[in-house]
Order: structure tokens, then C-alpha cells, then sequence
């Protein structure tokens, strides 16, 4: 599957929102895990990640912590999430 | 030879026909020795020079001398006027600019004065000033501090070496600069106050050492070293034919490698003791690895500790001599000494989690291609951690797609014991680990480490040394840098201009603020630099038919990404500049 453009600009948001310096957007899989295994993210990158998602798409997560993490599983289910509360 | 203390001015009372330093042979000129009687004109010369500025008032001298003779005779001139005089670590523009405020510059500084002519010198009744020097500690653990020695506190140590270890009229050979204090009290106060002659000239290199030994009878010499020089000495050259004219060995500034230690001990056939102290402290212990990793503290230094293994220290060589203080190193205590179990500030927390970062360095040297790893807290955004890895040549990574399967890699590794968020998020790869003269990784060296972090413009800085007359930096294109902005085809390349620009910003560091830009010559980029790529630039300071410039080589995995030269324009106060 190809990138989208907002998966592209999300791609983006990442690297600069938590200063990754040394990944660039080819380097972030779609459809590999965000945290621990593939980029590596770690419990203050998700904060961080939502403060950008915020401040960026006005997007606010909700207080549960189980149902954010689902949403920052990978860059496709990110990408869906904008897609959705972009739209409402 | 008896031993004096400093404020008995020792050169005041030797017989004039003793010797006070020892000149090694040149290709033109054999060995020879410099008489007190020729040492007393040298510190007239420069009691002349200083007696011009009297009119100025100024009573603080900012004295920066590489010439051992010249050095000790300027300081003794300024003691003798009871002036203070303050000793910059290095005479690079940066630190000369901002001491300027602080005394009159002496010696090897852009601008400043050196004695002329033989003069007979002046003893007069003044006293000698409160304190002794001043100077800038290194700084690794933060911005340079300064620092003051009262005579009082150097003649104690002097003493205690002077039992210890007796120079015993032994010719006193530096690898070390003495505008730091490990240098200046082991390689020029401790001979000038014992009656031994020091080496008239800095020893950096193996070679200049191997040649000077060769002209020592046997046990007539005591080589005066540091971790960075004596890990390079044993296996340059072939020592066998000098094996026995060194009494010892001192090394200080970092603990000593085990495998020096035996290097040393096997090839040049001589005990190395280490020392193991701080410009703030002066000397705490000492101890010879064949003997073990413990330190037995200096006689007169009383060492004990509390829960935290903290090292609490009580010491004539401290400024409040009867005063129980507490260090930053943790220790824990043996029969006879203690071994040290490394800083207590290496705990940071990271997330509201601590985190040991020696546990995290010890991890990453368990790694097969790691050879020595260093983590430390940068302060962004929150707290989170680099990790400086000096890497075996063949598993270094040289670029983007090699770097991130290290990052990977070695990540993974750690991912086993340490949460995700204690683990380095910026790794950087060298081969030589980074260092001072003094064999530390300096805040200034971490800083120039992670500069591009902050300037989008710099280039990633992994180390730099000189080798055949020209500097070499190994430089790497960062990810996102602001020069590769305006790409075409999804495919970001450096353009030159940044390769020049990145030549001037050295040829600034390196040659002296004053350094502009004046054009190129034969300039090719033949091929194109990637994000991510590794390569060494290479610079080599040109003056022909006036014209000053830089012949400049930038060489990396796949081919050569830069060659030719860049014209400079030198203002005249940035030429003197000494590159070592």
C-alpha cells in the first residue's frame, strides 16, 4: 500500500515533534509498531505525540490510556484516527 | 639534592653552576644543560619585560608559554614582584578573548610580549604574592572553573612526592603541558624545588621520546605522562635498546587502561604510577596496576566513606586543609587503599526513572564491536540520553542505512535490561575515543559532540586530530540538516556551498576567528554527499606568495565528495596561533 499524504505529514510530525534525528520519513514502515519493537518509542515520546496531534489537528485523546495506545499502535491506525476526528 | 619548598625560593639559593634544565640533542646540536647562573639571566630578561607595564597598574599576568625554560622564568619573575598570575588552558582565540579582562597577556598569546635579552635578574624584599596561580580546570562536568593554589597547598604535595617518589637528580621528561596543574607541579615545580633538571622541550611523540632516551644514562630519567600518550607509546616503536633509562613512569589526568599499564610495563621496563586526584583536589592516591586496581592514598591524605560510597576526603593539599569534604567519585574501601567505583552524579532520572549510566555504558561494552561507551543526560525537551560509542573500524557505520541498523541494533541489545525510555535516543559513532590533551572527554568536546542538534546548519562533529601537518575531522551529514532543504526527485543530496561553508567554519575554530573567506581554486565535488554519509575532510594550512589557504579533501566510503582549495584571508592578530 502507498503512503498517503497525510501519512507522509504525519511521518514528519514525528521526527520533529520528537526530535529523531538520525530517521528519516522512508525509514518509518506504515504498518510497523511505533513503540518498543520497530521505531522504538518509548512512554514519553506518547505524551509528546500527543501534544503534537493536539496542537497540529486540535486532536484531544481520551483519558483512557488503552484505547490512545491502540490508536498509536502504527502510522496507518495514526493516520485513521486524524482521518476520523479531522471529519467530525 | 635537598629538597626546597617554593616559598623558600628554591632558585634563589641553588649554586649557579648547578643545572636546571636539560637540553636533548638536535640533528644540529648535541645534548646540553642550562646552568641556575644561565636560568637567572632568563628570569631578568623577563623581570625587564614586566617592569614596562608598570605604569599600567596591573598586578595579574595571563601567562601562556610552551618553552619550559621561558615559562618557569617568566612565573618566577612575576612571583618575585609578589604579582598573581593566571594560566589559560590553551591559547586558542576563544579562550585568550575571554580572559583578556583578567591581567596582561605574557608569551604565546596573539599580541602579547616575550622577554628579549639576557638580563641580570633583580632579588628584591618584596613577598611573595597570597597565592601561587590561578587556573581553569578542564570542565568535564560543566563550564571551566576557576581556581587558585596557595603555596602552602603545592609545598605539602611537593613534600610528600619528594619522600615518595625522589627525583633523586633524575632528568624530569613531559608528555603533558604545564599551563595544567598535573603538568606544571609534576614536570617543573617538583624538579625546580628538588634540584633536578626538567626537559627543556615538550616530548609528545613516541619517537622524540625513544631518540631522548637514548641519550639518558641508565635510571636517569622520569617520564611525566597522561592516558592519551601512554596508550599510543608501547606499541609505536621499539623500545628494547632504551628499556633502562627510566627510573618511572607518572600518569594522571584519567585511570590508565590495565593493558598500558602492562604495555608499558613489558616494553619499556618501567613501573607507571598513576595518581589519582583533580586540579581541585591535588593528589589523593596513587597506585602501580601490577599490583592491582587499588589506590593507597598519598601519606598525609586521609580517605574514608558513608552509605552512599561517597569518597570523603581530608587533605593538606586541599584549601581548608582540616576540613572532612565530600567528592563526587564513589569508592569502596579495601585493607590498604580503596578502588573507585566511579561518579555519584552518573545516576540521572529519565522519565521520573533512575537510571544507572554506567550499568548503561558497562552494557553496551559487552557488546562485540563496541570498544568503549559513554552515555550522558542531554537537557531536551525532557532529560533523555546520548551515548558516545567508539566502535571497531571495520563495524562502523559510514551511512544512513548502516547508522540506523547499529542504532537498532545495539538498541535491542540494551532493550533486554533497561526500559525503553533509558535508552541513548542519540548515538554518536567514532573511532578514536574523543579526548583533551588531558585524555578527558571535556564539556566542550560533548558540546562540539552534539552541536548540530541545535544548529541545523553544522555538520554532525565526530572527532578530529592532526596527522601529517594537516587536521583531519570526521564529519557526518546529518539527517536534517538545513542545506538539504530544496530537494529534487524525493532524493535530499548536500550541496557544495555547505561543504564550503563547513571548511570555513573549521578554518574559524582551527586558524583563529579572524579567518574569512577569499575564494576557491580547482574546486570538484565528484561525488554527491547523502543524508546520513560519513567522511573525513582534510585540511592543510597553505602559505604561498602571501596568499593563505586551505587545501581541502573530503574522502568517505564511496569515493571523494570534495577536493580542492579554499583562499583565506587571515587578520594579522589570528596568525600566531598555536594548532597543537
Amino acid at each position: 500500500m502507498a503512503t498517503t499524504a497525510l501519512e507522509q505529514e504525519l511521518k514528519e510530525m514525528i521526527i520533529d515533534a520528537l526530535e529523531l534525528e538520525d530517521v528519516t520519513p522512508e525509514d518509518i514502515d506504515p504498518d510497523e509498531p511505533l513503540f518498543v519493537e520497530g521505531l522504538g518509542l518509548d512512554s514519553i515520546d506518547a505524551l509528546e505525540l500527543g501534544l503534537a496531534l493536539q496542537k497540529r489537528y486540535g486532536i484531544t485523546l481520551e483519558s483512557d490510556a488503552e484505547s490512545s495506545r491502540q490508536h498509536f499502535a502504527n502510522l496507518r491506525s495514526l493516520a485513521a484516527l486524524v482521518e476520523a476526528r479531522r471529519a467530525q | 639534592m635537598s629538597f626546597l619548598e617554593l616559598r623558600e625560593r628554591p632558585w634563589r639559593q641553588r649554586a649557579t653552576t648547578d643545572t636546571v634544565a636539560w637540553y636533548p640533542a638536535t640533528p644540529t646540536r648535541p645534548q646540553g644543560w642550562l646552568s641556575i647562573a644561565e636560568w637567572h639571566l632568563r628570569i631578568g630578561a623577563w623581570q625587564r619585560l614586566l617592569d614596562t607595564f608598570e605604569s599600567t597598574g596591573q598586578r595579574t599576568w595571563l601567562l601562556f608559554e610552551p618553552d619550559p625554560v621561558e615559562f618557569s622564568a617568566a612565573l618566577i619573575a612575576i612571583w618575585e614582584r609578589g604579582d598573581e598570575v593566571l594560566l589559560p588552558a590553551d591559547n586558542q582565540p576563544e579562550t585568550v578573548a575571554s580572559l583578556a579582562h583578567a591581567g596582561v597577556a605574557l608569551g604565546a598569546i596573539a599580541g602579547a610580549g616575550s622577554a628579549g635579552e639576557d638580563q641580570p635578574p633583580i632579588w628584591g624584599d618584596e613577598p611573595l604574592p597570597e597565592n601561587a596561580l590561578s587556573l581553569y580546570t578542564s570542565g568535564s562536568t560543566g563550564e571551566p572553573q576557576r581556581l587558585t593554589k596557595r603555596f602552602a597547598q603545592l609545598d605539602a604535595e611537593m613534600a610528600t612526592h619528594a619522600t615518595l617518589w625522589p627525583l633523586a637528580q633524575r632528568v624530569v621528561i613531559s608528555q603533558v603541558s604545564h599551563q595544567h596543574i598535573y603538568g606544571l607541579f609534576f614536570s617543573l615545580l617538583r624538579p625546580i624545588c628538588e634540584g633536578a633538571p626538567f626537559a627543556a622541550r615538550l616530548c609528545p611523540y613516541p619517537e622524540t621520546l625513544h631518540a631522548w632516551l637514548g641519550e639518558l644514562q641508565a635510571d636517569r630519567g622520569v617520564l611525566i605522562s597522561a592516558p592519551p600518550a601512554l596508550s599510543r607509546l608501547a606499541p609505536a616503536m621499539d623500545w628494547s635498546p632504551v628499556t633502562t633509562s627510566l627510573a618511572r613512569i607518572h600518569s594522571s589526568g584519567a585511570p590508565l587502561p590495565k593493558a598500558a599499564s602492562d604495555d608499558v610495563r613489558q616494553q619499556l621496563g618501567t613501573p607507571v604510577f598513576e595518581v589519582y586526584g583533580s586540579s581541585e583536589t591535588g593528589g589523593i592516591g596513587w597506585r602501580d596496576q601490577q599490583h592491582g586496581d587499588e589506590w593507597t592514598p598519598l601519606p598525609g591524605v586521609e580517605v574514608r566513606t558513608d552509605d552512599d560510597h561517597r569518597l570523603w576526603l581530608r587533605s593538606p593539599h586541599l584549601d581548608a586543609p582540616n576540613a572532612w569534604q565530600r567528592q563526587a567519585d564513589c569508592i569502596a574501601l579495601t585493607s590498604t587503599g580503596f578502588v573507585l567505583e566511579g561518579r555519584a552524579d552518573r545516576i540521572v532520572k529519565i522519565g521520573g526513572k533512575r537510571v544507572s549510566l554506567t550499568a548503561v555504558d558497562r552494557a553496551l561494552e559487552s557488546q562485540p564491536e563496541v570498544v568503549r561507551a559513554q552515555t550522558l543526560p542531554l537537557q531536551r525537551r525532557d532529560l533523555r540520553l546520548a551515548a558516545i560509542v567508539q566502535l571497531s573500524a571495520e563495524t562502523l557505520p559510514h551511512d544512513h542505512a548502516t547508522h540506523r541498523a547499529t542504532v537498532q541494533r545495539l538498541r535491542r541489545a540494551l532493550a533486554a535490561r533497561f526500559e525503553a525510555q533509558s535508552l541513548p535516543r542519540y548515538w554518536r559513532f567514532v573511532t578514536d575515543w574523543p579526548s583533551n590533551a588531558q585524555g578527558k572527554l571535556s564539556a566542550e568536546i560533548r558540546r562540539r559532540l552534539f552541536l548540530d542538534l541545535d544548529d541545523r546548519r553544522a555538520p554532525r562533529w565526530l572527532g578530529e586530530h592532526i596527522e601529517d601537518g594537516a587536521w583531519r575531522l570526521t564529519l557526518e551529514v546529518p539527517e536534517h540538516c538545513a542545506y538539504l532543504d530544496g530537494h529534487f526527485d524525493g532524493q535530499p543530496v548536500l550541496p557544495g556551498v555547505a561543504l564550503i561553508h563547513w571548511t570555513m567554519q573549521a578554518a574559524q575554530r582551527l586558524l583563529g576567528a579572524e579567518t574569512t573567506f577569499a575564494g576557491v581554486e580547482r574546486l570538484r565535488f565528484p561525488t554527491l554527499l547523502l543524508p546520513g554519509d560519513r567522511f573525513e575532510m582534510t585540511l592543510e594550512h597553505r602559505l604561498k606568495d602571501g596568499q593563505q589557504s586551505l587545501r581541502v579533501q573530503c574522502l568517505g566510503q564511496r569515493g571523494e565528495h570534495m577536493s580542492g582549495r579554499v583562499l583565506l584571508y587571515v587578520s594579522d592578530s589570528a596568525e600566531d596561533n598555536d594548532v597543537g
